[in-house]
């Protein structure tokens, strides 16, 4: 199919792109990488009205400010394989993005447009979940920071409200002491996930101190799982009872069917994936012990 | 309609476009490139890949006003007529195509991964170069034909550049 007629604005600054939005309110949107509004587009399942193009404006930087490591809303997803400040303090950040998409996919679609479209199954919205990551929004008026947890409300809907546009993504800097993983099942490669979890992990002696879970394919949206982050404290990294905490998280969860998977086959999924995610980042930190 | 300048395969063309109008229905209609196939139109078999600005990019995800001032290369601009670029003498050599239809978008994709291999002076593991052309699909050859195909251009540009 083919997408309903639209007025197109090449954005010239993001003063600019704001003044677009500001105007067009409900009716218009900011475009990016494209690589999830087009699709939506082409199938007449999103149809707006103005087209404010934002692809030319400086927002692709990944840098440290303070204690928040910032990245732009328009870096591509390729930008993170070989960045060492994600290598190095995001490691299930970067497991993550080995899932999205394809090659192509990773070389235009933006963290800002993966971001703002929430989809329940896309990685980058479960990232920012696990990470506790702030989304930097911006309108003509204002600048707000929205903590992720509060920012997707269900699928494909988010906090964001008419005339206000994703700028930036903050990720506070862990500590030293630190790991994680992220895993995720789908039919294909490429294909949009069944479900996934990640896990983050601090540590000392040899056992964790520290941990934050969050799943996709249990819920609208990425859901973190407080239940097994306090269950996993205290437990040695060499026998960090996964399996009883993915058997634990499965049962608190209310997964739906949809057309890929039952309900029941997403639990059991989730469960595995829950073990694998935590005996991964545990191994990797006896590795870095 | 906004005016727009694309340069296609070198030749550049001034034309006015609907905004909606996607850059793959643009390079067939108004530029006669049919070799820029359609197969699903939301970005999951990879066959419109072209390369904008030398960046393979799905033209069907992509609207024609957004890519005023860019140069854009469809696969005729590989071999042409006679189809005698390297990458598609393996594909006829190791049978990595059949029908055809999905091979312009395979082509698009995998000439820089290539050409990025024969730079790096290595030939890919098969997962890597299942990895690169995992975007792409094909109904016919079951892929081994493929990765055949990428396997034996890149050995044949080491051995070209070695010589």
């Amino acid at each position: 199919m083919r997408p309903a007629s639209f007025e197109y604005h090449r954005a010239t600054s993001l003063d600019h792109a704001l003044e677009l939005l500001h105007q067009f309110g409900d009716e218009g949107r900011p475009i990016a990488g494209g690589q999830s509004l087009v699709p939506m587009m082409n199938f007449r399942l999103a149809r707006p009205g103005h087209l404010v193009d934002i692809n030319r404006l400086p927002l692709n930087v990944i840098e440290i400010d303070g204690p928040v490591l910032r990245i732009g809303a328009l870096t591509r997803h390729i930008a993170y394989f070989d960045n060492p400040l994600i290598a190095k303090y995001f490691p299930a950040f970067l497991d993550a993005v080995h899932y999205i998409g394809h090659p192509t996919i990773r070389r235009n679609g933006s963290i800002g447009g993966s971001i703002s479209h929430a989809d329940p199954t896309a990685e980058l919205p479960a990232v920012a979940v696990l990470y506790d990551a702030d989304i930097v929004v911006r309108s003509l008026e204002t600048t707000r920071k929205i903590n992720a947890a509060e920012f997707f409300l269900s699928a494909y809907v988010t906090a964001l409200e008419p005339g206000e546009m994703v700028v930036a993504i903050e990720f506070p800097l862990p500590p030293e002491a630190y790991t994680g993983s992220f895993v995720e099942l789908s039919e294909r490669s490429g294909d949009f996930g069944m479900a996934s979890i990640g896990i983050t992990l601090e540590f000392a002696d040899g056992a964790i101190t520290k941990a934050a879970m969050v799943c996709s394919g249990a819920d609208l949206f990425p859901i973190r799982a407080p239940e097994i982050e306090e269950y996993l404290v205290g437990k040695p990294l060499a026998s960090p009872g996964s399996a009883e905490a993915g058997a634990i998280f499965a049962a608190s969860i209310d997964p739906a069917d949809d057309h890929i998977a039952s309900a029941e086959y997403r639990r059991g999924l989730i469960a595995e994936l829950t073990r694998r995610a935590i005996d991964i980042a545990c191994t990797r930190a006896l590795e870095r012990s | 309609m906004i005016e727009i300048t694309l340069e296609v395969n070198g030749v550049k063309k001034t034309l006015s476009v609907e905004p909606r109008r996607l850059l793959a229905d643009v390079l067939r209609h108004e530029f006669g490139m049919s070799g820029v196939h359609i197969g699903c139109a939301h970005g999951a078999c990879g066959c419109c890949t072209v390369h904008l600005d030398g960046t393979p990019r799905l033209s069907c995800l992509t609207f024609a006003v957004q890519c005023d001032n860019s140069s854009i290369s469809t696969v005729e601009s590989l071999g042409g007529t006679t189809a005698d670029h390297p990458l598609q003498k393996a594909f006829r050599s190791e049978h990595g195509l059949q029908c055809g239809y999905c091979t312009p978008g395979f082509l698009m994709t995998l000439v820089p991964f290539v050409d990025e291999m024969v730079i790096q002076k290595r030939i890919p593991e098969d997962e890597e170069i299942r990895e690169a052309m995992s975007g792409n699909i094909c109904r016919c050859t079951g892929y081994h034909g493929i990765v055949s195909a990428v396997r034996k251009a890149v050995t044949d540009g080491l051995k070209s550049g070695a010589a």
